[in-house]
């Protein structure tokens, strides 16, 4: 089959950041995704949760809520600022203070003209959004304590805040107060503290549903003033609300990681009068849930364990899913030197350069074998100011480093003996390269593809001396969507680029001018590489589709052809993490190795293709199986489940691959502190 | 007087008086008198004479607060010339106005600083963030380490293990440096001698 040395590497500490904020745009189908370190997420709802866009975070960003107005993104955090996100070049658009010292909650009118956010010094301050800023319009009546959280009626004319002990209903028009509802503070020790009313919901009937920190979800009457019901959730405290478009289901996120959900029904069958009951809880979560938001077919839940959690709701979804949850980032961290054996760590605010370890000796199969020269770190860079790294590559010889964040782009050649190792920058870059969204060298290190806006690439060459630049990649159609994927080819005649609008662009490198497109598919592209012989781009989607389009014939290629026809098995559809990186067998011109978080697998095009009824993962029994009879068994996709949580698959020289593995038990203790759950026996 | 009446004290009680004569209690009686103003005049002059010194003392202490006479001649003539220069310059006079207003209404515990020294806005941010961490973590939550967690799942899950302290290399190094500090103390508390 394929026999690859592998090196298991586990010194990636990779740390994601705990998710604060989700928004729901519901026309679009899209979800935004706040995490602590500032970076905003762009999921596809639709498409397998796929990350369309990052914006990476900052320092000292303190993020705490955000909000889409229309089809605009803002958020607001403790920094006193109120930030819009220009998400067609996935950056920080403007940010505006609110001069009203940290802000908590930030959110949007239905009808799209006002934004109102809720401050620490008390205040509820309304801003008008016109078309390309936002403008501060007034206060309403200052409170006396800080605002948490905010929701308007969906006519817009009222404003409910919750505050410490209190929820405060605003008349938006005049400003002033026109109920002033007190929370409960509880039995037993919470009696001492102040009641903090983390999240408030106002529905279109007029009833206002908070969760406080005391653990309970209260029904209040905005026209009285006073509760209708409430319910004890949890011992600790309620920290996410969120209502369905529908406004008949709510879940509320909890600080022991339960999302609870409570749905609008009649209590006597056949009588109209309904009332909120709760119904499911979901126990998706290790740590504190800080943000939920309800989309039409389930619920997303997200907190401190950085875990996005889709939890289908069967009454509502047509099509039965699993849970989801997506664990890694959808963009690779992860860059090699194929020739140098040296690999790139991306993290939020440094890169790390390793140089992997040797072993000697000769292995039987699925054997580990002794290290004789370990792994070294060779490199450890800072990125200058506050800003992080959104994508970074390491030249396939090992001597160029490049990296990018939001504004600046940064090139480094490295100079690496044996034990010495000396970076110089190179200072004089071109002036179009300021800032990438995705970064790629060709295969003989001799030019650098760096990806830009309006889905436009610029190539520049590299020398000893520096960089020179020798031109722009502009594609056909015109689109102005940011690229995510670049893919060189071996003979350094072509780059494939893909881009947030689905399109697949083939460039010709000799005469710098877009080649063909692959057509659209409806999926984002997930891993696509262009076949070192063949020259066939081999694309992966978020759906678990797989195309091969032949670049010098212009069409799909007769293997891709025939996996349309059969299909793809059930068991590879139904795979929740997307293939993030393909590779190729440089012994075996047919094989393709592709993996996911899960799995590593390679595709053998010259053997048949699965149908819905043969097994699958078939490699166990096919080695317990005797020769003659293996042939009739096998096919095309090969799995091996052997490692776990795979941030990256690489290939580097000599029939070796590299997996970079990050084991889950190693992020969890590294959280901050859950809840204690008292269980039976412990 | 006194001594008349100590005299009297010493002789015994049987004893007729001893006569005195109009004269002597007189002159003894003015002498008195003479004593009490003589001594409200000493206490008057030493009061005024504390008064002097400390108003002197307080007049140096002014003297010192305040800079020397030669500048402050300077300053009398530098409102003058600019009144002089700029005759025709309202704005000069304006912000002369203004300089004059705000050192008058600025207070005691106000101060001017620069914007890039401001670090109030930082504060605010931290502050926000310990209350949040206050609530959700501090006294009055009960809360367990991830490692506790991690722990409890090995013992209840399908594939029962042990706990993570024993197998995460890095959680059992911080473990036994932890168990080894408390040693440490305990043995440096009972003053036993470290084996």
């Amino acid at each position: 089959m394929g026999e690859f040395k592998v090196h298991q590497v586990r010194f990636f500490e990779y740390m994601p950041s705990g998710i604060r904020a989700l928004a729901f745009h519901p026309k679009k189908e899209r979800m935004a995704v706040a995490r602590m370190d500032g970076s905003v997420e762009i999921c596809h709802c639709s498409d397998r949760f796929y990350q369309e866009k990052v914006i990476p975070g900052r320092e000292q960003c303190g993020i705490e809520a955000l909000s889409w107005v229309g089809d605009r993104l803002f958020s607001a955090g403790l920094n006193g600022e109120i930030t819009e996100y220009d998400l067609t070049n996935q950056k920080i658009k403007y940010t505006i203070d609110a001069y009203g010292g940290p802000i908590w909650s930030i959110t949007g009118n239905k009808q799209g003209t006002h934004l109102a956010v809720g401050c620490e010094d008390g205040n509820v301050k309304l801003f008008e959004v016109t078309e390309d800023k936002i403008q501060f319009e007034r206060n309403l009546a200052r409170q006396k304590g800080r605002i948490i959280s905010l929701s308007w009626h969906p006519s817009g004319s009222r404003i409910a805040a919750g505050m410490m002990d209190i929820i405060q209903v605003l008349n938006v028009e005049k400003g002033h107060s026109i109920h002033r509802m007190l929370v409960d503070k509880g039995v037993g020790k919470s009696r001492s503290k102040e009641c903090v009313v983390w999240s408030v919901v106002y529905l279109s009937d007029g009833t206002i549903i908070s969760g406080d920190s005391v653990g309970m979800v209260k029904m209040w009457d905005d026209q009285t003033g006073t509760l209708i019901k409430s319910h004890n959730v949890t011992k600790c405290d309620v920290l996410a609300l969120s209502v369905s478009q529908s406004g008949d289901s709510l879940v509320a996120g909890t600080s022991e990681g339960t999302v609870v959900q409570f749905q609008f029904l009649s209590v006597v069958l056949g009588k109209d009068e309904k009332e909120w009951v709760r119904t499911r809880i979901f126990k998706s979560h290790t740590h504190d849930v800080r943000a939920v938001a309800e989309i039409t077919t389930g619920v997303v839940s997200g907190g401190i364990d950085t875990q996005l959690v889709v939890t289908p709701l069967f009454d509502k979804a047509e099509v039965k899913s699993a849970l989801r949850k997506v664990l890694f980032p959808h963009r690779k961290l992860v860059s090699c030197a194929r020739k140098a054996n040296l690999m790139l760590f991306q993290y939020s605010g440094h890169l790390e350069l390793w140089r992997l370890g040797e072993s000697e000796g000769i292995a039987e199969p699925d054997m580990s074998l002794p290290i004789s020269r370990k792994p070294e770190k060779l490199l450890h860079l800072k990125v200058k100011g506050e800003e992080h790294i959104r994508c970074s590559s390491v030249s396939p010889c090992g001597e160029w480093i490049v990296y990018s964040t939001a504004s600046s782009l940064r090139l480094y050649k490295l100079h690496c003996d044996n034990s010495n190792v000396s970076i110089t920058k190179i200072s004089k870059l071109p002036k179009v390269l300021s800032s990438a969204s995705q970064l790629c060298f060709s295969s003989d290190s001799s030019h650098l593809f760096s990806a830009s806006t309006q889905s436009s690439v610029h190539m520049v060459s590299l020398n000893k001396a520096g960089c020179k630049f020798m031109g722009t990649l502009k594609p056909k159609s015109g689109s102005k969507q940011p690229i995510h994927l670049l893919a060189p080819s071996e003979d350094g005649k072509w780059l494939a680029s893909a881009n947030s609008d689905h399109e697949v662009q083939i460039y010709d490198l000799q005469i710098r001018k877009p080649h063909c497109t692959v057509p659209t598919y409806s999926s984002a592209v997930s891993a696509m590489a262009i076949h070192p012989t063949t020259n066939c781009l081999f694309i992966t989607h978020a759906d678990q589709q797989m195309f091969e389009y032949s670049i010098e014939q212009k069409q799909y290629s007769d293997w891709s052809r025939s996996v349309q026809r059969t299909g793809l098995h059930r068991v590879w559809l139904d795979r929740d993490t997307p293939v993030t990186n393909v590779m190729f067998n440089p012994s075996n011109p047919s094989h393709i190795i592709l993996h996911d978080s899960y799995m590593l697998c390679i595709i053998d095009q010259s053997l048949p293709l699965p149908d819905n009824s043969t097994q699958f993962y078939n490699q166990l029994t096919l080695r317990s199986l005797p020769e003659e009879q293996r042939k009739l068994y096998t096919h095309a996709f090969k799995v091996c489940k052997a490692f776990k949580e795979i941030l990256c698959v690489e290939q580097i020289s000599d029939q070796s691959l590299v997996v970079v593995e990050r084991p889950l038990s190693d992020i969890i203790t590294r959280l901050p502190k859950p809840i204690k759950q008292k269980k039976f026996a412990t | 007087m006194s001594k008349l009446t100590e005299t009297q004290f010493d002789s015994s009680e049987d004893e007729l008086p001893e006569e005195i004569a109009f004269d002597q209690s007189k002159s003894v009686a003015l002498k008195s008198v003479k004593d009490a103003l003589e001594s409200a005049k000493r206490e008057k002059t030493l009061l005024k004479e504390k008064r002097k010194k400390r108003q002197q003392l307080f007049q140096e202490q002014k003297k010192k607060k305040c800079l020397p006479a030669d500048v402050l001649q300077e300053f009398d003539e530098m409102p003058q010339r600019q009144t002089k220069a700029s005759d025709n310059n309202s704005d000069d006079e304006e912000t002369l106005n203004e300089e004059e207003t705000i050192s008058k209404t600025l207070q005691d515990s106000y101060s001017v600083m620069r914007l890039k020294d401001n670090s109030s806005a930082i504060s605010l941010q931290q502050r926000a963030t310990d209350f949040i961490q206050s609530r959700l973590y501090g006294p009055g939550t009960r809360r367990t380490t991830s490692a506790e967690l991690l722990s409890l799942s090995r013992k209840k899950g399908t594939n029962q293990g042990a706990a993570v302290e024993f197998i995460n290399k890095k959680i059992s190094a911080d473990c036994k440096a932890k168990a080894e500090k408390s040693n440490k103390r305990f043995r440096h508390k009972q003053k036993l001698v470290p084996s």
